[in-house]
């Protein structure tokens, strides 16, 4: 798994490339903490080149989510497709993940 | 998504136990080769059948217990695998030396009040059971893989008696034939 950050506007897109499982999904868990310590407070995960994850990956984005919601920053979710859908709808995480269709999306709800 | 709550049983006479004609192999307790033991199971399934990687990664969760909460990670302890794949079902029993899931009915219980949240779309409540933790449960324990197990293998998640053995079977919609009549 390979983590990229690029910055729109005030918010920050971390493009998560290949597969989120048990041996690399802390990876992302940490960049987070990280980004949070420096006061970063607008968020996208952009999953559209994710196409595997397992449930540590589903526990990264969970433990993410709750920590954003807990501090009061923002986070969207995007680009989940094929078996990262199925796993988070199985899951049934759909209504608790922010999650939005497109990156476009996930910015007009984050900055309005 | 049917919205009945599935649960974990314990039948150790399930028919999902019988074995016959089913593949086996064992395998090592090493938590670096559990997706390698994964694809040595996985590759047997055949191609026709879809999502593939969900299937890897439902049969993955399943080995990853049996080796990290079962057996400890204890190299010299065995996870016993038998499987079984067609285009209409995958069959898995996965058999650790631990010993057995204690807190499958504390599980259980979690796992409905965690649905009740789903169902009233209360996910401020839910926030509570995204995790289902143990005194044993580490950092790196996501506590949710089996919340998507029990309604992935939609033929039944089973424990034996001792619950250190498994059986799951899912079954895959069949393949429509001809030409399709009133909308049937």
């Amino acid at each position: 798994m390979e983590l990229k950050v690029r910055k729109f506007s005030e918010t920050y897109i971390i493009d998560v490339n290949g597969e989120m499982d048990l041996y690399n999904s802390y990876k992302l868990k940490e960049l987070v903490l990280k980004m949070i310590e420096k006061k970063i407070d607008k968020y996208i995960i952009n999953l559209e080149n994710v196409d595997y994850i397992d449930s540590s990956g589903i526990g990264a984005l969970i433990f993410i989510c709750s920590h954003i919601k807990k501090v009061n920053m923002k986070l969207q979710i995007t680009n989940i497709h094929g078996s990262v859908k199925k796993v988070i709808e199985l899951t049934k995480l759909m209504g608790y993940f922010p999650i939005s269709n497109t990156i476009e999306e996930a910015i007009a709800k984050i900055e309005q | 998504m049917s919205d009945e709550i599935k649960l974990l049983k314990v039948d150790e006479n399930s028919k999902l136990f019988d074995k016959t004609g089913m593949f086996y192999k064992e395998f090592d307790s090493d938590f670096r080769q559990i997706r390698y033991y994964t694809l040595l199971i996985v590759q047997k399934a055949p191609a026709e059948i879809k999502e593939i990687n969900l299937l890897e990664q439902q049969i993955s969760e399943i080995i990853k217990n049996a080796v990290k909460h079962g057996n400890k990670c204890d190299i010299k302890k065995k996870v016993k695998v038998w499987y079984y794949f067609s285009t209409e079902k995958a069959h898995l029993i996965v058999e650790d030396e631990g010993e057995g899931f204690k807190e499958l009915e504390k599980w259980n219980e979690f796992n409905k009040k965690r649905i009740s949240c789903f169902l009233n779309q209360n996910f401020e409540e839910m926030e509570k059971y995204v995790s289902f933790r143990t005194a044993e449960s580490d950092d790196h324990d996501s506590g949710n893989a089996m919340f998507a197990a029990v309604e992935y293998w939609n033929g039944g998640v089973v424990f034996n008696k001792k619950k250190n053995c498994i059986a799951v079977l899912k079954t895959f919609p069949k393949k429509k034939m001809g030409i399709e009549l009133n909308g049937q």
